[in-house]
């Protein structure tokens, strides 16, 4: 069912179990469209489940998801939705161009305008000289950059990149985000999932999850302002401290 | 299903097999370096065996006749490609060394060999037989075998030579396979036992690199279908067996001069038909495994079935026949069957459709099963 809607992704009581673990807990969220929305959280706190869940790679277990106002699984959404994975998701036997190339023919895209956007593309990932190389060549952040070259290429409203910072050379990070916030301007949603606390202050908002739900979420200033502290890391592990059980805290477990 | 996406699917893996020069190698090379070693040194047919005769024959004259030696008739119709033959006097010292390894057999003429043949043909009441005794390492079957019939083939032509009487004679004319060697019974399984290997080992192996470095979660997050993706292996896989087979009757026809009596085509569309069934199997295996190397450990059970069920080397009813059955659930049999019908008797498709049907049912049913392991990896 299509709804028109202020928001990109919205779930409700959103659930995914693998053998008994709850991996993502009855969690709702909600990100409006032209939004950049971080999602902080150790590893195993159910960031990338909830990502692959919201992409129809995985099935929910229970609970609802609409993306662009279309409630998934949806064929057709899938054409507006870019993914990059936490694994680089590049064809290691495939030079770069013939990885962006296959990239755009699998959205139907002509080859003359594959060849358009791929040239901008790689400006921009910086690889135009690496672009007959194999991505088996590559350097662990080269092969991210091109990864996301593959994520943008057919020009998607909604990105879901599962770190997509990870090995990325400060400098060049920069100028990533730089590109997220020129992409906002065209009215393209962003979920992202980052372990770097510097980088999540460009997000709009962020949530914070642990253990398969969000356990806060808001602006990054308010976040810091409502923890009472100036940092978002020191926030996170204020928000952590909060949401364990008194069992916990008095056990004083300390989280991933 | 959309055909540009499968035709985008199929020319991306036709681009990992081409770009990688080792896959292509293994897929062009390594059959026909099998074949050829396996043509060259399993020829089946067992040549120089050394053999130890030891003559006691003391002839038979008959009245007003000279005397005739049968042993040494039937000696000389002894097949010497098959045999090496060392006389020797002593059957003791002879039988010693087949004791110590330097003989396969001793065979024995007794003193009245001759003499106890020709009086049985002539009066079949005579109590004495013409005996010809072989005291042979046995433990060799092939070995033992040879040397029984080129033995036998010999008395059977002395007899005729002699006109001795029971002269029994099996006159051979073939109805398929006239002047066929082992060679030619082989290759057609051969042909089917690499297809199969090579694509099921090549697409497991790809399908888990897929699962592993994230590109199947990015393609399953696009719009392509699971169906698609098998769609655009099936049809790059069914390209590429066909090219190596091409290739394998080529380098069969050329340096081995296999026999082929029927519709090379037809056989090129049996293959390709297996290389569909198992590249449907490499995916559904691959849902079973995590990480390349754990695909690796597939390859026996892959491997032995299909080397020992599908009659490549023996035919199936050289199989013990409660292990029967298990041979028909291995799709190559099939192929086996149907290529080694095409080929060697010349049938066409009006005999062989059964064995086509089955590979069709193995194919439709693998490609659904690997479809729907693709979904089900979602749940």
């Amino acid at each position: 069912m299509e709804l028109e809607t202020e928001y990109a992704i919205q779930t409700s009581s959103l659930s995914k179990e693998f053998s008994g673990f709850k991996a993502v807990d009855n969690l709702n969220l909600s990100v409006k469209k032209g939004e950049i929305y971080g999602l902080l959280g150790p590893n195993g706190a159910g960031k990338t489940t909830l990502i692959k869940m919201l992409c129809s790679v995985i099935t929910p277990s229970a609970g609802k998801a609409h993306i662009l106002g279309k409630s998934i699984p949806d064929g057709n959404i899938s054409s507006q939705i870019g993914y990059m994975p936490q694994e680089t998701g590049v064809y290691l036997g495939l030079t770069v161009e013939q990885n962006l190339k296959f990239y755009g023919r699998i959205f139907g895209i002509e080859n003359d305008e594959i060849m358009k956007r791929e040239d901008k593309l790689l400006k921009f990932v910086d690889l135009v000289n690496w672009k007959h190389e194999m991505a088996e060549n590559l350097s662990g952040g080269m092969k991210h950059r091109l990864s996301l070259a593959c994520t943008l290429l057919h020009q998607p409203q909604l990105l879901f990149l599962d770190e997509p910072t990870v090995g990325v050379d400060p400098e060049l990070r920069v100028s990533f985000w730089d590109y997220f916030q020129d992409i906002l301007k065209q009215d393209t949603t962003i979920l992202i999932t980052t372990h770097y606390m510097d980088e999540a202050r460009h997000c709009d908002r962020i949530g914070f999850m642990q253990h398969g739900h969000l356990i806060a979420e808001d602006s990054p200033r308010v976040l810091m302002e409502k923890s009472g502290k100036d940092s978002l890391e020191d926030a996170f592990l204020e928000f952590s401290n909060r949401d364990k059980s008194p069992a916990e805290k008095s056990q004083g477990g300390v989280s991933q | 299903m959309k055909l540009y996406r499968i035709m985008a699917v199929s020319r991306r893996v036709f681009q990992d097999v081409v770009n990688d020069k080792r896959t292509l190698a293994m897929l062009f090379i390594a059959p026909i370096f099998a074949m050829t070693v396996f043509g060259l040194a399993f020829s089946g047919d067992v040549e120089d065996v050394n053999v130890i005769i030891v003559n006691q024959d003391q002839g038979f004259a008959p009245p007003m006749g000279n005397t005739t030696y049968l042993s040494k008739t039937i000696i000389s119709h002894l097949d010497t490609k098959v045999v090496n033959i060392k006389y020797m006097d002593n059957p003791t010292t002879a039988r010693q060394e087949v004791v110590d390894g330097k003989a396969y057999a001793l065979i024995l003429f007794p003193e009245n060999f001759t003499e106890n043949a020709v009086l049985k043909s002539r009066n079949s009441s005579y109590p004495d037989s013409a005996e010809i005794m072989i005291q042979g390492d046995d433990s060799i079957t092939n070995i033992k075998n040879a040397i029984l019939k080129t033995v036998s083939d010999a008395v059977s032509e002395t007899m005729t030579d002699e006109g001795i009487s029971p002269s029994l004679k099996i006159i051979s004319d073939p109805v398929y396979g006239e002047d066929a060697e082992f060679i030619d019974f082989f290759v057609p399984g051969i042909l089917a036992f690499v297809v199969f290997l090579l694509t099921t080992l090549l697409t497991l192996i790809t399908f888990v690199g897929e699962r592993s470095n994230g590109t199947l979660e990015r393609v399953l997050a696009s719009p392509v279908t699971e169906g698609e993706i098998v769609a655009g292996y099936a049809l790059t896989f069914g390209l590429l067996g066909m090219i190596q087979v091409a290739f394998l009757l080529l380098v069969a026809i050329v340096f081995f001069n296999i026999m082929i009596v029927g519709n090379v085509l037809l056989a090129f569309l049996t293959v390709a038909l297996l290389a569909l069934v198992s590249l449907s199997l490499g995916i559904l295996l691959s849902s079973m495994a995590k990480r390349p190397e754990q695909a690796i450990q597939f390859i026996p059970f892959v491997v032995l079935p299909t080397f020992l069920l599908s009659g490549i080397f023996w035919p199936i009813q050289a199989i013990p026949q409660w292990l029967r059955p298990l041979s028909y659930l291995v799709p190559p049999t099939y192929a086996v069957d149907a290529c080694r019908a095409v080929m060697l008797k010349g049938w066409g498709l009006d005999r062989i459709w059964p064995d086509i049907l089955i590979l069709l049912i193995f194919a439709v049913l693998f490609l659904a099963m690997a479809t729907w392991s693709l979904k089900r990896g979602k749940k």
